[in-house]
């Protein structure tokens, strides 16, 4: 296995759905070069195209499944809860919206 | 083997009201199979309610508070509820009940009641204090 | 280990606010260095003259005046947050630093929170 290298770009993990204001608080404070991870209701915004996340951005597999969203076209970039943890040790600056 | 990381982590959403304690636990458990360490578990707010040993939900659910109990006594994790959030929301350990002179008592085992100082603590000594919030 | 604290749930209709101030006041007293950052609904808080006894609830206005004294190092809000909420010079709190650019703010600390 390589050798994980910290990255100074912060992780976002969001769990609120897009409707929620902190979500919009967390589109505005989105940098280019973070990352980030949509769980729980954060994964609807997978249906909202116009919502224009990252390309990096990632949806939990399970959150996803649970909420019939297994065959959304375009099919968003989905990770497991072990990605989960990788994502954690690649990044020192975890924000949790 | 990449380097091994310690977390801290903190719940602020209750069960039954929120997936926080899900999440975090199928988290707690992977970062463990990934050779990791907690250092401890922080109930803060209404996660505190994770901590109550009176939720009795239908035999067909998860029983997210035993869950996390068993997960913590396996893995030998120091966990605390806030005392602050707990005891406003009802949550109470046997010193509590006889400070306060109260009918009962309810923190599920192996959580303890502690201050903030828990919390500040773990950021300190932590690689990564990760917060599983509510949905609200 | 700098920590910022968010708080963007508006004051006296949730707790989450007080349990933010909360947070921020124990990093204080354990000498880590802290500040608070309102955003959205959160700037609510800033106001002055709030009067919460009908309400019987505690004057949080009240509350934050004590952050500098606890060692609390700034009290942030974001700017336009404050202007979509009507918050001007003459209403604000004193001690209130506003910010232009929150991505900016939250890249200063190593540590970014919400208490809930």
């Amino acid at each position: 296995m390589t050798e994980i290298t910290a990255s100074s770009d912060t992780l976002h993990i969001v769990n609120k759905a897009p409707d929620h204001p902190r979500f919009g608080t967390f589109l505005r404070a989105l940098s280019d070069t973070d990352s980030v991870v949509l769980i729980e209701d954060a994964v609807l915004a997978c249906t909202d195209p116009s919502l224009r996340l990252p390309k990096s951005c990632v949806a939990l597999t399970a959150d996803i499944d649970a909420r019939g969203l297994q065959d959304l076209q375009p099919a968003p970039h989905m990770i497991s809860y072990g990605d989960l943890v990788r994502l954690t040790e690649q990044h020192e600056q975890i924000i949790s919206w | 083997m990449s380097k091994a990381i310690a977390y801290t982590i903190v719940i602020t959403g209750a069960p039954w009201a929120s997936q926080a304690p899900q999440t975090a636990l199928m988290f707690a458990r992977e970062a463990l199979l990934a050779g990791h360490r907690i250092d401890r578990v922080f109930l803060y707010g209404d996660g505190v309610h994770l901590a109550s040993a009176l939720s009795t939900p239908p035999s067909d659910e998860t029983h997210w508070p035993r869950a996390w109990s068993e997960f913590l006594e396996q893995q030998n994790i120091p966990a605390a509820a806030c005392i602050a959030s707990a005891l406003r929301r009802g949550v109470i350990d046997e010193t509590e009940q006889a400070r306060y002179e109260l009918a009962a008592s309810n923190l599920r085992a192996p959580f303890e009641i502690a201050g903030l100082g828990e919390w500040v603590e773990g950021n300190l000594k932590s690689d990564r204090t990760l917060y599983f919030h509510g949905s609200h | 280990m700098n920590t910022l604290i968010v708080v963007d749930q508006p004051p006296y209709g949730s707790w989450a606010g007080r349990e933010a101030l909360d947070m921020v006041f124990s990093l204080a007293a354990f000498d880590q260095p802290s500040a608070l950052l309102f955003v959205g609904p959160g700037v609510n808080w800033l106001r002055s003259n709030q009067a919460p006894s009908g309400i019987n609830q505690k004057s949080v206005e009240k509350n934050l005046s004590a952050a500098p004294m606890f060692g609390v190092e700034a009290i942030l809000a974001d700017r336009s947050a404050c202007e979509r909420f009507g918050l001007t010079e003459a209403t604000l709190v004193a001690g209130v630093t506003l910010t232009d650019s929150v991505p900016d703010t939250l890249d200063g600390y190593r540590h970014v929170a919400f208490a809930g």
